[in-house]
């Protein structure tokens, strides 16, 4: 079970989440919609520390954080029960794709080698990479990149994956397979936490989507509703952006 | 003003110069450590924005690089040649500055010059590494000190070994300059036999002859090791663009 | 120590030494524009592959790379008047110094200048100079309106360092007698006895003009690529909106 309890970020005088807080059940997948500027990406950093949060909290599992007033050991802890896939991917350019995905297990983990080659390969097998083991990410295209990210993050085994925007830097024809990809993580029983632009991937895989704007969730609830009844006015100029009419009556 | 070149003059001040190359090498190499070292530390400094020392080594490098070698070799040969003695004496040697080489005074100016470029060099290299890299990395759990020696340092060495090849060799080229000090290297080894023949013509295409062949070689080498640290790069990518378009 | 260094030698030596500055302005310019009409030469003989020219050409950029610039001095004041009088019959002996210093320096920025040129020709996609050909132009009018501006823009910021180290490298030009602002410290040292006042007074020369010299050459580049930056931005934006 993960959950962030009030959170508060600002970057100088911009305040970018403004007492934010969600929870996410073990297995779950939620997906945050939301323009850009709306806080869900620096939401989503916060949580494994790669933004620091100003103040709330944070608990993953029995482990619980307070973003104020938390030491190097936390975070350590935190990042090591936790994955992320970015938007640019950020494979380890000096690594091989099979490195990539071993690099986490072996030199943070403390992982014997042989086991962590086992299961690397068997990630990259699942995402479909078996072929390309041993290529530098140079030699990749970008959605095969982002397997190797997705791999990489499921290697892990951590109590919730962070999804980035995973297709947003994806060729169109490429998105379609990635997200195939990532329903069969969240099918294999994953907690994870998506933002995302993709809607049917919404549709298909959510559990809960929220919809943020602002630096606020603005409305929370599964896909059905949110698409087809949203409440609140805010929700329907966005959702009228960007899908079809004819997906939801108001 | 002679009017031919001959031969065995020539052979006879490449063999002179020759002799006086572990000189040159010295001069050359002990700066260079000098400057990857220091240099190192104030590009460190610079780029983890340590407060007061950031500025004060921003001022220092962007005015120290505008004084040219020689000028700096002059200044401080002649602060060496008047004040040595008097300091000497202040330490209670009897040293004298007849019975010490002047190459003290050339490796201490040389090493200052390469500290400073240097720590540009390596200043550029490491805001070249993509941030995305030490977030990936944080992102499986690596402690920064992993970071930098697994993922970020090895993608550094082969962006800073074309500079530092320039470096390389200018450093030995710029080492001939000691001829105004009275050190003897490769430069002023290659014209001793000309003090009696006066074939000066020869010494000098000899010193030429030696620094390009010396030069060339050290690129050479430098430039196989950075094809050899560089192999996850995108060098290899343009070759197998076909391989890149079977997704 | 108080003999040592007078603030009075160095009001006197000031001016003194002032006047032979623009000797170094003249060796760089010419060496400057010489180096650049030279290296464009050189650029297009290697781009082109021609054949006997590319070897030689390949040669001499590695000697003019591989030796230092003290020692091509030395061999061009010795040797281009024996070269001189073999291929031309021409009598050299009686040049004044500083047209040697003039050859060597533009033969060796030509070298430099050389590979930075090339390089960034090189950088320009192809397919500007098949545009070109394609609306009409003859290859030289391409390379000359379409592909050599673009270049000039990417090789803005290594001429300019190059520009900085050649004002350098010309304080090596008094050790074959040129009487430049070194050359006169040396002759007021041993007219006065006293040199370290010129010494450091070169000194500050030389790092005003570096810094100069680099404030001048950013602010050019930051004018010459404001127009070509700002829509790059914009596509950024519009992708995110998305």
């Amino acid at each position: 079970m993960i959950e962030v309890k009030n959170i508060k970020k600002s970057f100088g005088k911009l305040r970018v989440l403004h007492d934010v807080s969600i929870k996410v059940g073990t297995g779950d997948v939620v997906v945050i919609l939301g323009p850009s500027g709306s806080g869900k990406t620096t939401l989503l950093r916060c949580i494994n520390f790669l933004e620091k949060a100003d103040a709330g909290s944070l608990t993953i599992g029995e482990k619980t954080v307070d973003f104020a007033k938390c030491s190097k050991k936390d975070i350590l802890e935190i990042r090591r029960r936790t994955a992320f896939v970015f938007q640019n991917y950020n494979l380890f350019n000096n690594k091989t794709a099979l490195e990539n995905v071993m690099e986490g297990l072996v030199a943070a983990r403390g992982m014997p080698r042989n086991i962590a080659r086992e299961r690397a390969e068997h990630e990259l097998e699942k995402v479909g990479l078996t072929d390309r083991l041993d290529y530098y990410p140079c030699r990749l295209s970008g959605g095969q990149q982002q397997r190797v990210g997705i791999a990489r993050a499921v290697a892990l085994d951590p109590d919730v994956i962070l999804f980035d925007e995973p297709t947003s830097a994806l060729d169109p024809e490429l998105v379609g397979e990635t997200l195939e990809v990532i329903k069969k993580v969240a099918k294999e029983g994953r907690t994870m936490i998506v933002v995302t632009h993709e809607m049917s991937f919404a549709e298909d895989v959510a559990d809960n989507v929220v919809f943020m704007d602002g630096g606020y969730i603005v409305e929370e609830g599964t896909p059905q509703k949110i698409f087809t009844h949203p409440e609140q006015e805010r929700t329907k100029q966005f959702l009228r952006r960007i899908l079809p009419q004819s997906e939801y009556t108001i | 003003m002679q009017m031919n070149i001959q031969l065995p003059d020539l052979i006879a001040s490449l063999n002179s110069g020759f002799r006086y190359l572990p000189t040159t090498f010295i001069l050359s190499f002990v700066p260079l450590s000098a400057g990857l070292v220091f240099g190192t530390l104030i590009a460190l400094v610079q780029v983890f924005k340590v407060p007061v020392l950031r500025k004060i080594f921003a001022v220092f490098v962007s005015i120290y690089s505008g004084i040219p070698s020689v000028v700096a070799l002059l200044i401080y040969n002649l602060l060496y040649i008047t004040q040595f003695n008097k300091i000497a004496a202040f330490f209670g040697s009897s040293l004298t500055v007849r019975e010490v080489s002047p190459i003290y005074v050339a490796l201490f100016t040389f090493s200052l010059s390469s500290i400073v470029l240097m720590s540009e060099t390596i200043r550029g290299a490491l805001l070249s590494i993509d941030k995305g890299q030490f977030e990936a990395g944080y992102s499986v759990g690596l402690t920064t000190r992993q970071i930098l020696r697994r993922i970020v340092l090895p993608q550094v060495v082969p962006v800073i070994l074309p500079p530092l090849t320039n470096h390389v060799v200018g450093s030995i080229k710029n080492t001939s300059i000691v001829m105004t000090i009275g050190v003897m290297d490769v430069l002023n080894g290659a014209i001793v036999p000309a003090e009696t023949t006066y074939r000066f013509l020869e010494g000098y295409i000899a010193s030429a002859l030696i620094y390009w062949a010396v030069n060339a070689l050290l690129e050479f080498l430098l430039r196989r090791l950075e094809t050899h640290t560089g192999k996850f790069r995108n060098t290899e990518c343009t070759d197998s663009a076909t391989e890149y378009k079977n997704d | 120590m108080i003999d040592f260094f007078s603030w009075q030698r160095l009001a006197d030596n000031f001016p003194k030494l002032l006047i032979y500055l623009p000797v170094t302005f003249g060796i760089v310019g010419i060496a400057a524009a010489a180096g650049i009409l030279l290296g464009m030469l050189i650029a297009v003989v290697c781009i082109r592959r021609v054949p006997v020219l590319n070897q030689i050409c390949t040669v001499f950029i590695s000697f003019m790379r591989g030796t230092p610039m003290l020692v091509q001095m030395l061999v061009a004041y010795y040797g281009i008047p024996l070269l001189l009088e073999l291929l031309f019959g021409v009598d050299s002996r009686r040049w004044p110094k500083i047209v040697f210093v003039y050859i060597t320096f533009a033969l060796n920025q030509g070298a430099f200048l050389s590979e930075l040129l090339r390089s960034s020709i090189l950088a320009i996609p192809q397919g500007q100079t098949e545009a070109g050909l394609s609306v009409g132009l003859t290859p030289f009018r391409t390379f000359r309106r379409i592909v050599m501006p673009q270049a000039a823009r990417i090789a803005l910021p290594g001429l300019s360092l190059d520009v900085v180290g050649l004002f350098q490298e010309t304080s090596l030009v008094y050790m074959v007698g040129v009487i430049d602002v070194l050359g006169r410290a040396q002759t007021i040292a041993a007219q006065t006895g006293h040199v370290l006042e010129c010494y450091i007074l070169i000194a500050v020369f030389f790092v005003v003009i570096s810094l100069l010299l680099r404030s001048a050459f950013s602010g050019f580049e930051e004018k010459l690529t404001y127009g070509s930056r700002e829509p790059a931005a914009e596509d950024a934006d519009e992708h995110s909106a998305a």
